[in-house]
């Protein structure tokens, strides 16, 4: 295992941590999109909730700084859901299998069967967010590697049902093995009807831009 | 006599409900994320007897709007609720 592919598999598994940034299991019968993009990836999830409890989908993503491609499906269990008067937690359990492919330097045209596996936890009221999440990656033959990140969230304002919704959080990332371990990115969460937006800019300057929607 | 008694009648219609279009008031744990709560929307709206619903953040509540001489039985709005990923407290109704 040399460095170079333990960095590029970091930062792939760091990605797929980084780019389930809103609940993974939507309503039954639920579509969503999940367009995310970072300092290194664009990638595209879409999945489908045939219950309230699980989701199946589908995910292309690209690593532009290791020219990294991963195609591959994705399931994620709402593993149990704590509905209190004013706030709301979750745990889910997310896993994934799929093909990585690398056109980068030594690796060009090098591919592996890839799973991945992780925890998500969350809690939020409807001033407070925090969340946390971990990712364990084995891209078979070529290595495997845990990734984790949490966020911090707070409302400035208390929207009404329809209004426009306004969220500023500090999203943490830690993957041990890469070349930078941690990175602190600081966003704006806005949601409107069914449309969700973030925006953010890590500590090394890098740009971050989802978009999320459900229909 | 017979002006009065049109008078009267018409009094009688115009005060009247029209045709008793009902609603509930459903009491909801872990209502808190707008864009969560969407999904209740595109769940109830799938529902021939709704008209439309409202959510209440504040208070926890969605208040959903039957079609005229349509409903559902509070054992079929906790289904929906809970199928949803909610709960519900309670249930009242506004005939």
């Amino acid at each position: 295992m040399t460095f170079k592919t333990m960095a590029a598999i970091g930062l792939l598994a760091g990605a797929l941590c980084n780019s389930a940034y809103a609940r993974p299991v939507s309503y039954p019968g639920g579509w969503t999109s999940m367009i995310s993009n970072n300092g290194s990836n664009n990638a595209v999830h879409i999945h489908y909730s045939p219950t309230a409890n699980y989701s199946l989908g589908v995910r292309s993503q690209y690593n532009r700084d290791k020219e990294f491609w991963f195609n591959g499906v994705q399931v994620n269990n709402l593993i149990k859901r704590w509905n209190e008067p004013d706030s709301q937690a979750n745990f889910y359990l997310k896993s994934g299998a799929g093909v990585t492919r690398s056109d980068y330097g030594d690796y060009d045209g090098k591919t592996a069967g890839t799973f991945f596996t992780g925890i998500a936890l969350d809690w939020e009221d409807r001033r407070f967010f925090t969340s946390y999440e971990n990712t364990y990656f084995d891209a078979g033959d070529i290595d495997d590697h845990y990734a984790q990140s949490a966020r911090v969230g707070v409302a400035p304002y208390i929207g009404d049902y329809g209004d426009l919704h306004t969220w500023m959080m500090v999203l943490l990332d830690h993957e041990p093995e890469a070349e930078h371990p941690v990175t602190v990115t600081p966003l704006v969460r806005m949601f409107k009807d069914v449309h969700l937006v973030e925006a953010g800019l890590s500590n090394r300057g890098e740009v971050t831009l989802n978009w999320v929607i459900r229909y | 006599m017979k002006k009065l008694t049109l008078l009267t009648l018409s009094l009688v219609t115009l005060s009247a409900p029209a045709m008793a279009a009902s609603s509930a008031m459903i009491n909801v744990n872990g209502l808190v994320c707008d864009f969560c709560a969407r999904a209740l929307e595109k769940v109830f709206g799938k529902q021939e007897a709704v008209s439309d619903i409202d959510v209440n953040l504040d208070t926890k509540i969605i208040t959903v709007n039957f079609k005229d001489g349509q409903n559902l039985s509070d054992d079929a709005l906790t289904a929906l609720i809970t199928d949803s990923g909610y709960n519900v407290e309670g249930i009242s109704r506004d005939e």
